[in-house]
């Protein structure tokens, strides 16, 4: 591994920045994302911070059932954000539609048809810690080494 | 101003302070035990009544399925809500989850339900698909004829006098078999759910 590299390795497992997207959702899992944020469970201290802004992400955290509205939206959004890059869909509607997902519902589950998703948080809503757990499980099998597994 | 100033650079100064800004990590929050997590088994055996698979308010959510020789209903997590009403409505305690059993033994509670059935008249065609395909109908009345007409009074629904009679609504198990078998969209059922609380039995 090259010093740059292993630089770049401690950065990227100290700086994690995250975005969400809420895709038609009940509002109940960026309920939880806040109480990421909130001192109890405390995501900051792990090193990810929240900006909500595409182009300074590394973490896609998508929930919602995924609206008609989105459909050229939310590809945009994920062409937004720079490399190394995952998307994580939070709660059961991006992976099922959960309760919307019913015959004549304006869904169109699961989001992994539109951008790929790395990993899926079940639950309604999961719980915060789930969440982080995700994040911070899938954060270092992405970004690690991330270079050189491109070359 | 500059005692306060002085007060907080001296405090920052300390070694330990300085430790437990850089290093100290709250605890991992662990999920706690009464926490309502997706419905586990507990063992007991599964009688195949399909009243989880009827209360689950989320499409795809449990499945009752055979394994080898017994019943056994199956969670999908990307589906459930981890509401637990699964949990409670099993006359068995096949399911468990936090603590639901544990406060259902000591408060008594349960469910009971009925099916309501409705036909839209002027939706219906009465090609009696209904009444065919309805699984307690044939169990009541194995003659019931393709066009579902018959001589037997028992049975749920059939076409009578050229129209389609609901008989024994009570019979229902609420399968919605006659729902899916309608070509259009007639028939309907609906479940009505009461949550009942006794004084001397054990829900």
């Amino acid at each position: 591994m090259s010093f740059l590299q292993s630089i770049k390795n401690t950065v990227r497992s100290k700086s994690i920045h995250v975005s969400y997207v809420n895709v038609g959702s009940c509002n109940g899992c960026d309920i939880e994302v806040l109480a990421m944020l909130a001192p109890r469970y405390d995501i900051e201290q792990y090193g990810i911070y929240v900006h909500n802004n595409p182009r300074e992400a590394d973490v896609l955290l998508v929930t919602g059932a995924f609206t008609p509205q989105w459909e050229d939206k939310l590809k945009s959004i994920w062409d937004k954000i720079p490399e190394p890059k995952v998307a994580i869909a939070i709660g059961n509607c991006p992976i099922s539609g959960c309760v919307f997902n019913r015959r004549g519902a304006y869904v169109d589950p699961p989001v992994a048809k539109h951008i790929p998703i790395a990993a899926e948080v079940p639950g309604c809503p999961p719980r915060p810690t789930e969440i982080l757990n995700a994040v911070l499980s899938l954060a270092p099998l992405v970004f690690k080494d991330y270079e050189e597994k491109q070359s | 101003m500059a005692t306060s100033l002085s007060y907080y650079l001296r405090e920052m100064a300390r070694g330990e302070w300085l430790r437990n800004f850089l290093f100290v990590k709250t605890a991992p929050y662990e999920t706690p035990p009464h926490f309502r997590d997706y419905p586990r088994l507990t063992g007991k055996e599964c009688t195949h009544c399909l009243a989880c698979m009827m209360i689950c308010p989320t499409p795809g959510a449990i499945e009752v399925l055979k394994e080898d020789e017994g019943w056994n209903p199956v969670i999908y997590p990307g589906h459930c809500i981890r509401c637990g009403l699964c949990v409670e409505a099993c006359p068995e305690g096949v399911l468990m989850s936090g603590r639901i059993l544990e406060s259902q033994f000591f408060e008594n509670t349960g469910y009971t339900w009925t099916f309501h059935l409705t036909v839209d008249s002027t939706l219906c065609m009465r090609c009696g698909n209904c009444s065919v395909a309805c699984p307690v109908n044939k169990e009541e009345d194995p003659q019931l004829a393709a066009t579902g007409t018959g001589e037997n009074d028992e049975v749920i629904m059939r076409v009578k006098g050229g129209e389609l009679r609901i008989l024994h609504e009570e019979k229902c198990t609420g399968c919605k078999t006659c729902e899916e078998a309608c070509p259009n969209s007639a028939i309907r059922v609906a479940r009505v759910i009461e949550a009942i609380h006794t004084a001397e039995e054990g829900g």
